[in-house]
């Protein structure tokens, strides 16, 4: 480990043919701390964990774990890690037990360590009673949570999470959230990749964003927040587009940008409690009639959508 | 260690798996038992056993003073006698009581010998038939009645025949047939018939012939286990190849539901991940074949040869069913792709390659190229080793096709190896 970082991503590139999957990404993750990297589908952040995990070689670059490069020394970068891929990666036909002790001793757990580690993971995850039951006979949920207990049975320095709340209900995602932070509190530093904003704003001490395979900002959520300032963005509905009122709203004072296309009109003002009233005030004086109304203060879908023009779940 | 590991989860696995206990020994040992429930019936330890036949005999021949009071009435009836161990006979004054007996299923054939048949047999224009009065729902008893008493009639008949020729031809030089010349004649012909008949017991003659059930000791040469013991042998060669290739088969499932991905995360070597998997499909096939062996020789007495050349083809089995496996699943993409070659192609090899089971019994069809094409795939080779076991071949014998076995085995195992660590290095 160097200067207190678990994790320091340098320069990482893959290419597949013509696709440049990961361009020239460079982070560091510090020991102890929840780290994600936020950004849609196809942005290049399983890629990039993939070669952290030593599942990818990369076309250039290196990434060193706990101070052990994954090109020169794989097997103490594996050992060091616990992964948790995004789908869910378990034997079915197998039971609880017996999968968490082969995953036990493919991670070099022996005699009486194994079992002790197997019955604490069981415990952990709450599966204790359900230990004897073919996975394949497991809820979705208790399924995740067994996916997330082998990255845990040899206690690793780093665990790192792929999207491990894809496709769950609220309440398993609301379980692995919280023993993220638990897991985090116990000493652990956490690398987790998710394309939903609010995980990353819950869970984050360090956020990285990327997009087509290229990291485009990186920070706390403050940090990145700033990027777009303290203004708040109303997006509003109206039955038609008067070009009295559009007029109008666009010079009202507070207001500093201002979109209208398809009946939706988006504006990024100071404060959203001053400019409301006006914007109504103008649209009763045109009759022209507000369908709805939505105020989102800055978050990191402003920065997402501020940085490429996009929304983050497009 | 981890090998062990690997290799054990993947055994558990495929026990665990129907499809895996269906096809590689449910269906093997359904094809077994279909035979031998097909043919098998007429199949036990010890060969044939053909059941006992009630035959009523009505003898109305009378002996001939002029041949010193030989009757071929008596001598038919004796000689059925004398075969206790096919027929029960029991003899009966009237033909008509006879035919009753057998309409009321008291008896399954009535032989019915005329009056006066000696002396036809022994007249050279004489005529002279023996009545088979059968219950017409069966076949195999009274056919072997019917060949029986045909031996005997047909043996007078030649001897008449022989005479017939032998006045002829004395006539033409102007001498009669006296009794002395009759009875050298027929003595002659008789010699020559039992020579014959000795010779047809022997094996040696193509006619005829009835034979009693072999003993317990002998190999089970007869017809009906004989096709057993090859239809076994075709399907564990056949089904091997499958379980070869639907073993390996499981390095491209882990690869698609993320398990292989998840151990490559793992401290764990590729040699012994790689390594374990091949353990377990080698460990598959043995399991296959030994339970294939136990359980054809326990329930339908196949008898697999000699130990030493039996190991040997097992061996050779075993390496080129598995290496061939994973040679074939290192040059397919997903899952979706192994269904075409285990449906398809494994189907189309394994069944050129066991094709002598098919062909050995069919006259004419089991030569020339039917015995080239199957040497062309690795089951034909396995198929070769196992027939010359089976079939009381030495250690020498097995030899070639054994080390044509080894030999594939080993370098579909290398190409195999090296395509799936190029693959996942």
């Amino acid at each position: 480990m160097n200067n207190g970082q678990a994790i320091q991503v340098q320069e990482l590139y893959k290419n597949y043919g013509d696709i440049q999957a990961v361009q020239g990404v460079s982070f560091d993750v510090h020991a102890g701390e929840i780290f994600s990297l936020l950004g849609p589908n196809g942005a290049g952040k399983t890629t990039t964990i993939s070669i952290i995990s030593c599942l990818l070689q990369p076309t250039q670059g290196d990434a060193l774990v706990m101070g052990h490069s994954i090109k020169g020394d794989p097997m103490a970068v594996k050992e060091a890690i616990g992964v948790v891929p995004q789908e869910i990666a378990l034997y079915d036909d197998l039971s609880a037990r017996e999968n968490l002790t082969f995953w036990g001793k493919m991670y070099g757990l022996r005699g009486s360590t194994l079992k002790r580690r197997v019955d604490e993971v069981l415990d952990v995850t709450g599966l204790a009673e359900r230990q004897k039951g073919r996975v394949s006979k497991f809820s979705g949920g208790m399924q995740r949570r067994l996916n997330i207990g082998i990255a845990l049975l040899h206690r690793p320095q780093v665990i790192i999470m792929d999207e491990p709340t894809v496709g769950i209900d609220p309440q398993s995602r609301r379980n692995i959230l919280d023993s993220v932070k638990e897991l985090n509190q116990q000493g652990a530093t956490v690398l987790y990749t998710t394309h939903y904003m609010e995980e990353a704003q819950e869970l984050s001490n360090h956020i990285a964003i990327m997009d087509h395979g290229k990291l485009i900002a990186y920070g706390t959520h403050e940090e990145l927040v700033d990027i777009v300032g303290e203004m708040d963005r109303i997006t509003l509905g109206i039955n038609t587009e008067s070009a009295k009122v559009v007029g109008q709203w666009k010079t009202l004072e507070g207001v500093h940008e201002f979109s209208a296309e398809d009946g939706t009109v988006e504006l990024l003002v100071d404060d959203s409690n001053l400019v409301l009233p006006r914007l109504f005030e103008a649209a009763t004086q045109a009759n022209v009639r507000i369908t709805s109304v939505d105020i989102q203060e800055p978050n990191l879908e402003a920065v997402f959508l501020h940085l490429t023009g996009r929304a983050l779940r497009d | 260690m981890k090998i062990i590991d690997i290799a054990w989860k993947d055994i558990l696995r495929a026990l665990r798996n129907l499809f895996f206990l269906g096809f590689g020994i449910g269906v093997p040992v359904l094809m077994g038992g279909i035979f031998y429930f097909a043919f098998g019936g007429m199949a036990s330890d010890n060969g044939l056993d053909i059941p006992q036949t009630d035959v009523i005999v009505v003898d109305l021949d009378e002996p001939d003073a002029a041949f010193g009071g030989f009757a071929v009435g008596q001598l038919t009836v004796d000689a059925l006698a004398q075969n206790e161990s096919l027929f029960k006979v029991t003899e009966m004054d009237e033909a008509a009581a006879a035919r009753e007996a057998v309409d009321n299923q008291e008896a399954d054939v009535a032989v019915i010998i005329p009056a006066g048949f000696t002396a036809a047999a022994f007249d050279p224009d004489g005529e002279g038939e023996i009545e088979i009065y059968q219950d017409p729902t069966l076949i195999l008893g009274p056919g072997i009645v019917k060949g029986f008493v045909g031996s005997i009639v047909d043996a007078f008949a030649g001897a008449s025949i022989a005479v017939k020729v032998t006045d002829g031809q004395l006539s033409e030089q102007g001498i009669d047939l006296d009794q002395a010349t009759l009875w050298q004649v027929y003595a002659e012909y008789g010699g020559w018939a039992q020579e014959l008949g000795e010779s047809q017991q022997a094996g040696t003659g193509s006619l005829f012939t009835v034979q009693s059930p072999l003993s317990g000791e002998e190999k089970d040469t007869n017809a009906a286990l004989a096709m057993i013991g090859g239809v076994m042998m075709g399907m564990m060669v056949f089904y091997a190849f499958f379980t070869g290739a639907s073993s390996a088969q499981n390095i491209l499932q882990e690869e698609e539901n993320g398990t292989l991905g998840r151990l490559f995360t793992t401290p764990t070597s590729i040699s012994a991940i790689l390594g374990g998997k091949f353990v377990s499909v080698f460990a598959l096939v043995v399991v296959q074949v030994l339970v294939l062996i136990g359980f054809s020789s326990l329930i339908f007495k196949t008898q697999w040869g000699a130990p030493i050349p039996l190991a040997l083809a097992a061996i050779g089995l075993v390496v080129v069913a598995s290496s061939f496996g994973i040679f074939i699943m290192s040059f397919l993409k997903d899952t979706k792709q192994t269904g075409i070659v285990i449906g398809g192609v494994m189907t189309v090899l394994g069944m050129a390659g066991i094709s002598s089971v098919f062909t050995s019994s069919v006259p004419g069809a089991s030569g020339g190229i039917a015995q080239i094409i199957p040497l062309f795939t690795p089951q034909g080779w396995a198929m070769r080793a196992w027939e010359l076991a089976y079939g009381s071949g030495g250690i020498g014998d097995v030899l070639v096709p054994f080390a044509v076995c080894i030999g594939l085995g080993i370098v579909s195992f290398l190409v195999g190896v090296y395509r799936f660590k190029r693959r996942f290095g």
